[in-house]
């Protein structure tokens, strides 16, 4: 009887609070980010870590079904977060999309390792910091009047309309937009590739 | 100008890191040359994480998605031996490695420097030289053809990729050049020759299965180039 109630309020307490659920603050984890690379801030790592931590873990689970290979995952991406931030540039890209390449990259080698193989760390090799790319397409400016864009540009969520909108329909810079927004310009342009990507699908463009 | 390129739905697998080593390579190598594919690797990286990152209810609950409480990992140990050393890890330098066929030197893309080669093999005007990536049926191959040289017509029973790294070879669909990713399967037949010569990399996950009369004899060199 007293083992089932220990076990009743542990479950109670390890429960975090519901919050109302939020949109990713992405200039917040850019923030923290750039503190953990310039000043070290242990504090904005925690922050990170409390933000990324359980989201990889339950990723590393459903690739992992041993839990301590799955904790090592999160371990080591974290570890390499906080030893590679330099490496972050937000000019490049979201916050995000950087996390998750480091966990893509852990989450490669340490399959590669339990198949049998030598620890080999190819992921830094097949995956090295590629320069980003302009991606708007001029094309775009011959639709803009189009009500087929415009319908396609109300189907997407909030926070991709938001810099639509702002970018081409308001004829916002990147850089107004980042700052009239309060994002960090990566955020911007991640934001903008993947509207962009979704509007080509709802007007049937190939992607082959 | 390069006209083959991975399709979309294997540069998705790629971002994921779902694909074996020797794939990987192989879109890593012609992506290095082809600032198309690599803007979808770009748009795709950001979508992959979007996916993974989307605040989730699951979170809030700690259960996995099977509903299965998820024990909290010790996160203030963790985040306390992570941050004991405040370090910066360099990055690597670049060594640059090249490999030598008949008195011709190539250099390798970057890519392939931490591939382990074995020896190269001869056989005519075709040579090879094996990566060890321990991949089973899928064989690694840097596959050298000579002036003049070509290969058999053949299919494939499973897949087989090229990736030209230099010079080119045409076949009766037509040329091929320096960063063509070429994918076939058993649905194609070819037969690739080489006039003024080329270095591929190749991944190949069955024997070439020559087609024609006398040469369903040289499946020796099926074997060999596999």
């Amino acid at each position: 009887m007293a083992a089932l109630q220990n076990n009743f309020i542990t479950k109670v307490i390890e429960a975090p609070p519901c919050n109302m659920p939020d949109a990713i603050d992405h200039a917040q984890l850019s923030q923290w980010l750039k503190a953990v690379a310039s000043t070290r801030d242990k504090q904005a790592f925690t922050g990170l870590f409390k933000f990324f931590a359980p989201k990889i873990q339950r990723i590393a689970r459903s690739k992992f079904p041993n839990e301590t290979q799955a904790n090592e995952v999160v371990q080591e991406t974290m570890s390499n977060v906080w030893r590679k931030a330099h490496l972050y540039d937000e000019k490049k890209g979201a916050s995000t999309t950087w996390v998750y390449t480091v966990m893509r990259n852990v989450t490669f080698d340490l399959l590669r390792k339990i198949k049998g193989n030598k620890e080999d760390n190819l992921s830094d090799d097949i995956w090295p910091i590629i320069e980003s790319i302009q991606t708007e397409s001029e094309a775009f400016d011959d639709h803009l009047e189009s009500k087929e864009l415009l319908n396609g540009i109300e189907k997407l969520p909030d926070n991709q309309q938001q810099v639509v909108r702002g970018f081409y329909l308001m004829e916002m810079s990147q850089e107004q937009l980042a700052q009239h927004l309060n994002l960090p310009l990566g955020t911007i342009k991640s934001r903008l590739r993947l509207a962009l990507a979704k509007l080509k699908v709802q007007l049937g463009e190939h992607h082959d | 100008m390069i006209k083959h390129h991975p399709k979309y739905e294997l540069i998705q697998s790629f971002v994921k890191g779902d694909l074996p080593v020797s794939l990987s390579a192989g879109i890593a190598i012609h992506a290095d040359m082809c600032s198309t594919c690599q803007q979808k690797i770009v748009q795709l990286t950001e979508q992959a994480a979007e996916v993974s990152f989307e605040e989730d209810l699951l979170d809030k609950l700690m259960v996995d998605s099977q509903g299965q409480d998820i024990t909290l990992m010790d996160f203030d140990q963790m985040i306390d031996g992570i941050t004991e050393t405040d370090e910066l890890e360099l990055q690597d330098t670049i060594i640059e490695k090249s490999v030598t066929f008949k008195n011709k030197t190539f250099k390798l893309p970057a890519i392939l420097n931490s591939l382990p080669l074995g020896k190269t093999a001869q056989f005519g005007k075709l040579a090879r030289a094996a990566f060890q990536l321990n991949e089973n049926e899928i064989h690694t191959n840097l596959l050298h053809i000579e002036p003049g040289g070509g290969v058999p017509k053949h299919t494939h029973k499973g897949f087989e990729l090229t990736v030209l790294l230099a010079g080119s070879f045409h076949d009766s669909h037509g040329k091929y050049v320096k960063g063509d990713f070429i994918m076939l399967d058993g649905s194609n037949v070819h037969q690739p020759t080489s006039q003024n010569g080329c270095l591929c990399y190749t991944v190949a996950n069955d024997a070439l299965h020559f087609t024609e009369g006398l040469n369903k004899l040289l499946n020796p060199i099926g074997s060999f180039i596999y």
